[in-house]
């Protein structure tokens, strides 16, 4: 076992798990935190804490992956409560800022001229997606992403997120209903 | 959400079972229950739309890329071994009996690093780097103030007669230095004893008011011999010694048996209050 090995001090085996898991932990953290650069530091601080405490994993609690993406979570509440402040004053400023990424979504897509190709069509949907995402509360949107797009089940969710799983259905539900009422908002205003 | 109920099923029901209908687990009679529940609620029927909506809007979110650099500094900033690895794999893609041909010296410090490398790695872990720095810092802290200068270590002989030597001559110092506190203390001692013999004589009786003033001013923070306080002269007498009868040893010229030349002795006597 990879954790086992690593833990006895091989390196090649933690190689192997950064490899193994990096691209996984990278999106969670793309898309809860916004910000490419913010999920890079994010994704390292998840494995330095990961290297510290990989002793502590006990394979018979659960997957290493449920572990790993416990790690994540509590690292990304923690950013979150951390920046709370600085996106408080960022929101005040929105409005005076000439800035793009202040516009509101509507705007953003307005000012777009039509997409040459489906490919780029694609993209900038996905951009209008991730920025709806960004919208959603916290709690909402840490469900919705370990569901929807890191296809978790219900069980490793509630573990991952310390409530129960109903809570974790709810949670998802009302989180896609809200995106779709914020993207609706958001293509009516275009329309 | 208001929570009514239609054909059997509560809203609140509904609002449970539907990431499973989304998922396509519900079957049979909760199905249908479901389904009418969804045909005929005012308030469920947009629900379940916009939940759909939002899934289909998240099936449009792909998996991004990370950057290329990600893994290299995920693994500088763990293991510190990204430029070291490298190394190592380029040696050992080597082939083997080149490397059997090399000198023994070389065979054993390619052992030597490559057993070393999980240390080294660890040691170069930016919180290891620090702890090494503060206990430098505090060690050459500590030895400055002790006065050890590192140029004085560059004379220091290894050899055994000079560690020997070296030795026995820290061990004189340290006991020079006890005999030397032991012979202040006497003096200490001695100079105390002199002073309360001398003092009680010298002093006149009615000074003790100003006495009392010069121990307010007093600041070397000695404490008061109090025990002599409990002691007070009572005066000083004259006696004659007795000596026997008979020729004087003193005088052997002073044959007068009434007037004998007998020694003169002061005594000072102490008496103590209870």
């Amino acid at each position: 076992m990879l954790v086992r090995r690593c833990v006895a001090g091989d390196a090649a085996a933690w190689e192997e798990i950064v490899q193994n898991y990096n691209r996984r932990i990278y999106n969670i953290c793309y898309r809860f935190a916004g910000s490419s650069d913010d999920a890079q530091d994010l994704t390292q601080e998840v494995f330095i804490k990961m290297y510290r405490t990989l002793s502590s994993y006990d394979s018979s609690k659960g997957a290493f992956i449920t572990w790993v993406t416990t790690i994540t979570r509590n690292l990304l509440v923690d950013h979150f409560r951390k920046t709370k402040q600085d996106r408080i004053t960022d929101s005040l400023d929105a409005a005076s800022s000439a800035h793009e990424d202040a516009q509101p979504l509507s705007e953003q897509i307005q000012d777009q001229s039509a997409p040459p190709d489906a490919r780029v069509r694609s993209r900038e949907v996905g951009e209008t997606v991730h920025a709806a995402l960004a919208k959603l509360s916290p709690e909402l949107r840490e469900a919705v992403i370990l569901r929807d797009l890191q296809d978790f089940d219900y069980r490793e969710i509630a573990t991952v997120l310390k409530v129960p799983e109903g809570t974790v259905k709810s949670r998802i539900n009302r989180g896609r209903a809200e995106l779709a009422r914020l993207l609706q908002r958001t293509y009516r205003q275009v329309m | 959400m208001p929570d009514h109920t239609s054909n059997g099923m509560q809203c609140h029901e509904f609002d449970g079972l539907l990431s499973d209908a989304l998922d396509g687990v519900l079957t049979g009679l909760q199905l249908n229950a479901f389904q009418a529940h969804a045909r005929t609620c005012s308030a469920c029927r947009p629900l379940f739309a916009e939940v759909e909506a939002g899934r289909n809007w998240l099936k449009d979110l792909t998996e991004v890329e990370p950057p290329a650099s990600l893994v290299n500094n995920i693994l500088a900033s763990t293991t510190g071994v990204d430029s070291q690895r490298l190394r190592v794999n380029v040696s050992a893609s080597q082939p083997r009996s080149s490397r059997l041909h090399a000198p023994w010296w070389e065979r054993a410090q390619a052992w030597a690093s490559e057993a070393m490398q999980p240390i080294w790695g660890t040691v170069r872990q930016p919180r290891f780097a620090m702890s090494f720095g503060m206990a430098f810092f505090a060690l050459s802290l500590a030895l400055s103030v002790l006065g050890v200068k590192p140029a004085d270590l560059r004379e220091v002989s290894l050899r055994p007669a000079a560690i020997r030597h070296t030795y026995y001559s820290t061990q004189a110092r340290v006991v020079r230095y006890y005999e030397n506190i032991r012979f202040v203390y006497e003096v200490e001692s001695r100079v105390r004893e002199l002073k309360r013999t001398v003092a009680p004589t010298e002093a006149p009786s009615g000074d003790s008011a100003p006495d009392k003033k010069d121990r307010k001013n007093d600041t070397t923070q000695q404490p008061e011999q109090k025990q002599e306080r409990n002691y007070s002269q009572t005066g000083n007498y004259l006696i004659l010694a007795s000596a026997p009868l008979g020729p004087s040893v003193f005088d052997p010229l002073n044959q007068d048996p009434l007037n004998p030349d007998l020694p003169v002795v002061s005594v000072t006597t102490y008496r103590r209050f209870v």
